[in-house]
């Protein structure tokens, strides 16, 4: 288009004008017109960019997003809640200690896709072997890394198939995670569940979206995927 | 001839603007001196603050905001610890809760302003049959005729009725039950009872609490709550009118150099 | 369009690969480079472009609103609060669209005018000219609709007023009514769909102005002279002449519709519509939107007319002044196009121009004492305008000898430039 608009067309338009003289085509006219254009790109990059802006999480939805305050008093052994934040789902299972062995079992770890935490996922006060605060409390984001489903709550062993510990299992394209939500090889998946940023405001309260105090800053959106 | 007609245009545009909004009915209030007027006014933030304690203190009593939130209060200066803690002193239905119940809890940052009344009927109700109007944009739906060209005349409106309240009516002025002499106000019959006076509210700080000074806050309050962007608006607008005077003037030698030629 | 293809002159081979195939290109080399144009039009000239480029703006700025805008009658409102608060950049889209309703139509308007003044929809571009109005009369209709949806208390009881009209209509017209509102009176309903056809209409207004285009192809533009193009020596090509004098005029375009979105964007509108819709109270003066100003006079100026009540004469007399504009080819008697060389119409098209604008004037204020009288003289003279006086001023006025050609007129004139405003003819 810039070719049309500034090339040949041009240099004939004004030689087809009655009366047009060849001389005095030269400085003014070439400094007006690379003038006019840098005008131009400058002012549809600014009238792009209020557009582009205006479809971007507006104030209220950024406020909504602030931290949200969990109670976990009644959370029993073995079990899980689920809440939102973010308009996303979050995890908390109070894992019991039979639980938490099988985390550890290094036949299970073998068959793991990232059984270190290696991949960024979680904050580093969850980059552990039961990639969270206190063992006993997993808190993650329930959505599959592979394409945004929501992974059931499998903690039964065999609920799944022969040689199921208990986990995560997305019912979409049959994903399976560990109870810390670290992905099993060979499943659609490639990361583990993430871990949002949280911390524990007394005993059996969990704030989602704030660091605990003495560590390093951590923003879920630094994770490689949600 | 031909030059009088965009001359005609403009000046009958601005009739038609001109004549649509005037009311009869009550003189227009005087104007004021406002920091926000003009190409490239911008509000004074102690006024602001001032204003707000004014709202929260005495209007907030009787007028929603429901367009605003706590958090708002950061573009008149609060920081995010002093908005929760003004937050934290509203009490706010939340729920339902795991049993299904509604719940008070403590005001957050992203809560709404918490309105006086739970709906309209109940504000009527508790007002005499007249249900308080909310303050959201209360400046700009008081705007009228040409005044409003700055977006002036609704805070002289405004700042007009809260200080226009008299205490007897002009003689002969036949005032009915349970209303209120204000010189701005239209029809001069109003529910409200003067809601400000001196010393209605203490400043934090220190400025003189006088009625017009009660007044002239709570008015520019109000007109940053009506747009909170407007300062946004005029800085950006500088910037724009600039950029296209300047690309028009280049326009202008490039169109003077390309038709030289053709006579 | 018809005839040899032309070739795209350029070096590129993607360009010249593609316009092989699909002649975009040159199509574009046609239309916006080559195009010959008559080489004397005034400024006048500008406006149409002028309200291509707003119909873009309208489009572009209702699309990244309608993303933040809520049609239920409960939320709209505050929805758009919303989007002067929280979204970011909100306040701006709006404030251009808001804005960009009035410049879109006091461009039409002057466009319009000028066609009127330079006979532009005389033989052979009546299609051209009707198909003028049929955009006018969508935009009237998508304006309408757009002012409703903000749901405040103009949008309100200014779609019970006009949606009212239809019940005029003999028989049927309360059983349109209902069907049109979706209920007994404007409500949620009605906001819904209102806000559907305000999404759709402005893009069969995108395919009417496509029509207009090519009606304005085939003949090419008029001019200022009203006389034909007899050959090259009267044109000059599209491109640098007139895209430059379009981008000039454009560049003064925004900065004065900078000057209202930034320094006075509600200016135009009513303060009333920023209080949300109450079904239960009509605000002391329902106006429309100022655009629509002189048709609301001659709506409300009309008295009972022998055996039609008031309410129904006023409805087609209101129908009636856009819809007489489809005949304005034909009630035009005169030989000559331009009022340029008509001693007599010349005045009068300024009467015509004033009394719309005294129109303008009744219709923004309450129909009382003098405003009654002006309103109905207004009105009548609108008619007799067209009804009587073109016609009969076509037949007696005698209109100065032409020109032979345009670039004979131009060069006689020695000195003006052709773009500004030509000299009144000796």
């Amino acid at each position: 288009m810039a070719d049309l608009a500034h090339g040949k067309p041009d240099q004939r338009g004004l030689s087809h004008a009655a009366g047009a003289d060849s001389h005095g085509v030269g400085t003014r006219r070439d400094f007006l017109t690379i003038a006019g254009n840098a005008l131009a790109v400058v002012g549809a990059a600014c009238v792009a960019w209020p557009l582009i802006d205006s479809m971007n999480p507006a104030q209220d939805t950024l406020a909504a997003g602030a931290p949200v305050d969990i109670d976990i008093s009644k959370l029993q052994p073995g079990q899980q809640i689920v809440v939102l934040w973010r308009s996303r789902p979050i995890f908390v299972v109070n894992r019991t200690p039979d639980l938490l062995q099988t985390l550890q079992q290094p036949q299970d770890l073998a068959l793991l896709s990232d059984p270190n935490s290696e991949v960024l996922q979680q904050p580093g006060y969850a980059k552990n072997w039961n990639r969270s605060l206190q063992p006993q409390y997993l808190v993650l984001v329930g959505i599959c890394t592979h394409l945004g489903c929501i992974p059931s709550f499998m903690p039964q062993a065999n609920s799944v198939g022969p040689g199921w510990i208990g986990g995560y299992f997305c019912p979409c394209h049959g994903s399976r995670y560990d109870l810390s939500g670290r992905v099993y090889s060979g499943v659609p998946a490639p990361y583990n569940l993430p871990v949002p940023p949280y911390r524990f405001l007394n005993p059996t309260t969990i704030r989602i979206g704030e660091n605990p105090p003495n560590e390093a800053d951590f923003s879920l959106d630094s994770v490689v995927q949600i | 001839m031909r030059r009088l007609f965009p001359a005609a245009l403009g000046a009958a545009l601005l009739l038609c603007a001109g004549g649509a909004w005037a009311q009869e009915d009550a003189p227009d209030a005087p104007h004021q001196d406002w920091s926000f007027a003009g190409v490239l006014g911008t509000f004074d933030p102690g006024s602001l603050q001032r204003g707000f304690q004014v709202y929260n203190e005495v209007c907030s009593n009787c007028h929603s905001m429901n367009q605003l939130h706590y958090r708002d209060l950061a573009g008149i200066g609060f920081d995010t610890a002093e908005i929760a803690a003004i937050a934290a002193q509203k009490q706010v239905q939340d729920g339902p809760n795991d049993q299904g119940q509604m719940f008070m809890r403590a005001g957050k940052s992203s809560d709404g302003f918490v309105a006086p009344f739970a709906n309209a009927q109940a504000a009527a109700a508790a007002n005499g049959g007249a249900a308080p109007p909310d303050l959201s944009v209360i400046v700009k739906a008081r705007g009228k005729g040409l005044e409003y060209l700055w977006g002036m005349g609704g805070p002289d409106y405004v700042y007009g009725v809260l200080n226009g309240f008299q205490d007897k009516p002009p003689a002969g002025f036949n005032l009915p039950q349970g209303k209120y002499y204000n010189e701005y106000f239209s029809g001069h019959a109003i529910s409200m009872p003067p809601p400000l006076a001196d010393g209605t509210v203490q400043f934090q700080d220190g400025t003189k609490s006088t009625l017009p000074q009660e007044a002239h806050d709570v008015v520019t309050f109000l007109t940053w709550a009506a747009e909170p962007k407007m300062e946004d608006r005029k800085r950006t607008g500088a910037k724009v009118i600039i950029f296209l005077l300047a690309m028009t003037g280049v326009l202008y030698g490039a169109k003077r150099k390309v038709w030289k030629d053709v006579h | 369009m018809a005839g040899t293809p032309s070739t795209v002159r350029t070096n590129n081979k993607l360009v010249r690969w593609i316009d092989r195939r699909l002649p975009l290109f040159s199509f574009a080399q046609d239309a916006m480079i080559d195009y010959p144009e008559p080489r004397n039009l005034n400024y006048w000239w500008n406006f149409g472009s002028l309200a291509g480029l707003m119909l873009v703006i309208m489009i572009v700025t209702g699309v990244f609103l309608a993303m933040q805008y809520t049609p239920d009658s409960n939320l709209a409102f505050n929805s758009v609060e919303r989007v002067m608060r929280d979204v970011n950049y909100g306040w701006l889209l709006r404030y251009i669209h808001m804005n960009g309703a009035s410049f879109f139509f006091i461009v039409v308007y002057i466009h319009i005018f000028r066609g009127m003044y330079y006979g532009s929809y005389k033989e052979p571009r009546e299609l051209l000219w009707m198909l003028g109005v049929v955009i006018l009369l969508l935009m009237m209709a998508t304006a309408f609709f757009g002012y409703v949806l903000p749901w405040g208390q103009m949008s309100f009881w200014g779609a019970t007023v006009i949606t009212n009209l239809f019940s005029v209509i003999p028989v049927v017209g309360k059983t349109v009514l209902t069907w049109l509102l979706g209920g007994y009176a404007v409500g949620g309903p009605t906001l819904a769909r209102f806000f559907s056809l305000h999404y759709l209409l402005p893009f069969v207004i995108v395919g009417v102005v496509g029509l207009h285009l090519i009606a304005l192809r085939q003949h090419g533009s008029n001019n200022p002279l009203g006389i034909a193009v007899k050959g090259p020596q009267d044109e000059l090509p599209f491109h640098p002449y007139y895209t430059i004098k379009d981008l000039f005029g454009l560049g003064v375009f925004l900065i004065i519709y900078a000057l209202f979105v930034f320094e006075m964007p509600n200016v135009l509108g009513d303060a009333a519509n920023y209080i949300p819709a109450n079904p239960l109270q009509t605000p002391p003066e329902i106006v429309p939107e100022w655009y629509l100003l002189p048709f609301y006079a001659i709506l409300r100026s009309v008295p009972d007319i022998l055996f039609i009540p008031s309410k129904l004469a006023g409805a087609i007399c209101l129908a009636g002044s856009i819809l007489i504009l489809f005949l304005l080819p034909w009630l035009d008697t005169s030989r000559v196009r331009s009022a340029y060389f008509r001693p007599i119409y010349k005045w009068v098209f300024w009467l015509i121009v004033i009394d719309v604008f005294a129109l303008g004037t009744v219709g923004a204020h309450r129909p009382e004492g003098w405003y009654i009288v002006i309103g109905r003289i207004a009105t009548l003279y609108y008619f007799f305008h067209f009804l009587i006086l073109l016609p009969f001023i076509g037949w007696f006025e005698r209109p100065l000898p032409l020109p032979e050609s345009i670039s004979a007129a131009v060069t006689r004139k020695n000195g003006v430039p052709v773009g500004a405003a030509p000299a009144e003819p000796r």
